[in-house]
């Protein structure tokens, strides 16, 4: 139960870097962060119900993570040869 | 009768012309453009001839519509139609040779009158009602085209759009008489029908309406006295049109489809007076009509009106050769005439007020001669072509009742009076104009030549049985219109009848020369101020039927540009709201994931709140 409220308190922050910071890397720290607080309920969903099933979504969670990591980083470096900055707020080329 | 290819060939022939011309016409040249026709029309004049002489010919596409063969047939009937058309067409095509020398759509109006020339031999040689119904509209369009020619002044479009639509009118007519005896027979192939109407077995009704169709269908097209307005305003083409098309050929269609249609009409007492009461009133307004214009072309305009009452008459009193007879005869004094006012209009550089006219014989002699047989073959003196038609209509038309037969001698001594005042207000007098007048060439003083040649003795082949002489062209015809008694009028009878009518027209004639030179007493003027607006005709048609119409189109118009503007304003409101929504679309990534988070928990609010 315990490890429930952590994963909150874990997600929270997440969410609160997420919005607040403005540079790319550190918003990709912040949803990493709130992945594992995902993970993290998951875990002790499973350790409370006695059943693997959700383990085996965390350990989906891990790989999906690593890999979105390293497209993720790869872009952030792209457009940062390119643009010499990874602020979210002038990069708004996307807009409709 | 034979099956031979060489009858759909002589359509191909002008079809050809038009094709080449209308393609390559400019590349062709002056005169070369205007041979090419003319030789084509020639080439199919002398291929119909050698048919004709061969007993006639057939020839038949199986699979054209389900269940209608597009079937040509050169009988009797349709093969002097063919002679007329293809005949007097060849020469006012060399005769517009001349006329349009220096038009700069030479090319283009000879490409023009190859395709009504094909058009109107088809509608001759059709022996299935679709098949002439495709001739029929061809010639309509290639009326329109020709009349609407010089289209860039507006008088000239408006004419060729009023007959493209009065034609309209009566061609619906036409399609409700073939639908009714789809319905009735099955077929659409003339000549079956002709079978099963003597087979009988139907109802007469059914067929009397059929046949008011196809009368509808034969006014449209032959001007008569509903649908006449368009004639007159027809004269906005060139010269050479009016001449073909609008006295020679194609207004005669309406007659030759009811001599076609006589197995249908023959017996039908009611469609028969019918028939007679709209030619009696046709002659009648024609000839009064005409003899209140001033414009030269519309003059003859009007006396062609009156002359195809004539036909219309014959048609309805049962002298269905005569009729023919009347359209063979008539083709080539109207072309005469029509083409001598051309020469003169062409003489005095595009004058077309008679007024500005007089004194012709002296500038143009040959063209006087061509005026004289002219006048008088169409004022009917003995014994040139115009006698020998109108005096077998006449002497029919006693048969039907002596009645009939003084009001046609009536409408015959409009006639003459028509044709010398148009004679003497052109040629006698002194010349009235500015211009210089100057001969034609020989390219149109030679077609004049044989069509006057054609006024003075064509009439010949059909001399009434009392004279001694074959006549040639009624058993000609009535092998193809099929036979229908009627009782000969004694000799005494006859031979009174031809006096009188000689006498009469020579009279009329004299009386008509004296008249027209003086000056006009003012109960003239006053009739003449209403007869140059036809008897306010057009006003009257305006008033009660233009008018309303356009006003019902005017709010109909009103009514779908509201309805139009109401789509276009919703529209908008969509349109506007769509870019209210494309604003949030900011590309900020943050804003992005702020509201991702905000309906996340709204989400996760509304599951646990539930």
């Amino acid at each position: 139960m315990i490890w429930l409220i952590a994963s909150a308190l874990l997600f929270s922050i997440g969410a609160y870097g997420a919005l607040t910071r403005r540079t790319a890397i550190l918003m990709f720290l912040s949803i990493e962060l709130m992945l594992n607080a995902a993970a993290l309920s998951l875990i002790s969903f499973s350790r409370l119900s006695g059943s693997l099933d959700a383990q085996v979504v965390v350990l989906f969670i891990i790989a999906i993570a690593a890999a979105e990591v390293a497209v993720g980083l790869g872009l952030i470096v792209a457009i940062f040869r390119r643009r010499e900055t990874t602020n979210v707020d002038e990069l708004r080329q996307l807009r409709g | 009768m034979q099956e031979t290819f060489l009858l759909p060939l002589i359509i191909a022939l002008p079809l050809l012309g038009f094709v080449l011309l209308g393609l390559f016409g400019k590349r062709f040249g002056e005169p070369a453009a205007g041979w090419l026709a003319s030789l084509l029309v020639l080439g199919s004049f002398l291929l119909g001839l050698f048919l004709l002489l061969q007993g006639g010919a057939k020839w038949t596409l199986a699979e054209w519509l389900p269940g209608i063969p597009f079937s040509l047939n050169l009988d009797n009937l349709s093969g002097v139609m063919l002679m007329v058309v293809a005949g007097v067409g060849f020469l006012i095509h060399v005769w517009a040779i001349g006329y349009m020398h220096g038009d700069p759509g030479y090319s283009r109006f000879f490409s023009y009158f190859n395709l009504f020339i094909a058009a109107m031999l088809v509608l001759v040689l059709g022996d299935s009602l679709p098949v002439v119904f495709i001739g029929w509209e061809g010639v309509g369009l290639a009326s329109y085209l020709l009349i609407g020619f010089w289209y860039q002044e507006r008088v000239n479009a408006d004419s060729a759009r009023k007959a493209f639509i009065v034609n309209r009118i009566g061609d619906l007519g036409f399609l409700l008489a073939m639908g009714l005896l789809w319905s009735m027979f099955g077929t659409l192939s003339i000549s079956e029908l002709v079978e099963k109407v003597e087979a009988g077995g139907y109802s007469f009704t059914t067929l009397t309406l059929a046949g008011f169709f196809l009368l509808i269908g034969a006014i449209g097209k032959s001007a008569q006295v509903p649908l006449m307005v368009w004639l007159p305003d027809a004269m906005a083409g060139p010269t050479p049109v009016s001449a073909l098309i609008h006295a020679a050929t194609m207004v005669t269609a309406g007659v030759y489809l009811m001599v076609r249609h006589a197995f249908m009409l023959h017996g039908d007492g009611f469609l028969a007076g019918l028939i007679v009461a709209i030619g009696l009133l046709t002659a009648f307004y024609g000839a009064l009509c005409s003899l209140g214009q001033w414009d030269i072309k519309r003059i003859v305009a009007y006396t062609t009106l009156s002359q195809l009452g004539f036909m219309f008459v014959a048609v309805g009193v049962g002298a269905y050769w005569v009729a023919i007879f009347h359209i063979v005869t008539h083709a080539f004094f109207k072309a005469l005439m029509f083409m001598t006012s051309g020469s003169v209009i062409h003489a005095l550089g595009g004058e077309q007020d008679v007024r500005q006219m007089g004194g012709m014989r002296k500038y143009l002699p040959a063209t006087h001669l061509h005026g004289l047989v002219a006048a008088f073959a169409s004022g009917g003196l003995v014994p040139l072509a115009g006698f020998w038609s109108k005096d077998a209509i006449l002497a029919y038309s006693f048969e039907y009742g002596p009645w009939l037969w003084a009001l046609m001698l009536l409408a015959s001594v409009l006639a003459a009076l028509y044709s010398i005042r148009w004679y003497v207000l052109v040629f006698w007098g002194d010349y009235r104009g500015k211009a210089h007048p100057h001969e034609s060439p020989a390219v149109m003083l030679w077609p004049n030549h044989i069509l006057m040649g054609g006024a003075l003795g064509v009439g010949f082949i059909g001399l009434p049985y009392v004279i001694d002489y074959k006549n040639f062209i009624e058993p000609f015809l009535t092998r193809a219109i099929g036979d229908f008694p009627h009782e000969k009028l004694p000799v005494v009878t006859e031979w009174v009848l031809i006096i009188i009518s000689a006498v009469v027209a020579i009279a009329a004639l004299w009386w008509g020369f004296r008249f027209f030179q003086q000056k006009m007493p003012a109960w003239y003027e006053r009739f003449q101020a209403a007869a140059l607006q036809g008897f306010y005709a057009d006003a009257a048609y305006n008033a009660l039927l233009v008018n309303p119409a356009k006003g019902l189109a005017e709010l109909l118009f009103s009514g779908d540009r509201g309805l139009l503007f109401g789509f276009a304003g919703l529209g908008s409101l969509m349109g506007g709201l769509g870019a209210l929504l494309a604003r949030l679309e900011t590309g900020a990534l943050r804003f992005y994931l702020a509201g991702l988070l905000l309906a996340l928990v709204l989400l996760v609010g509304w599951g646990v709140l539930r």
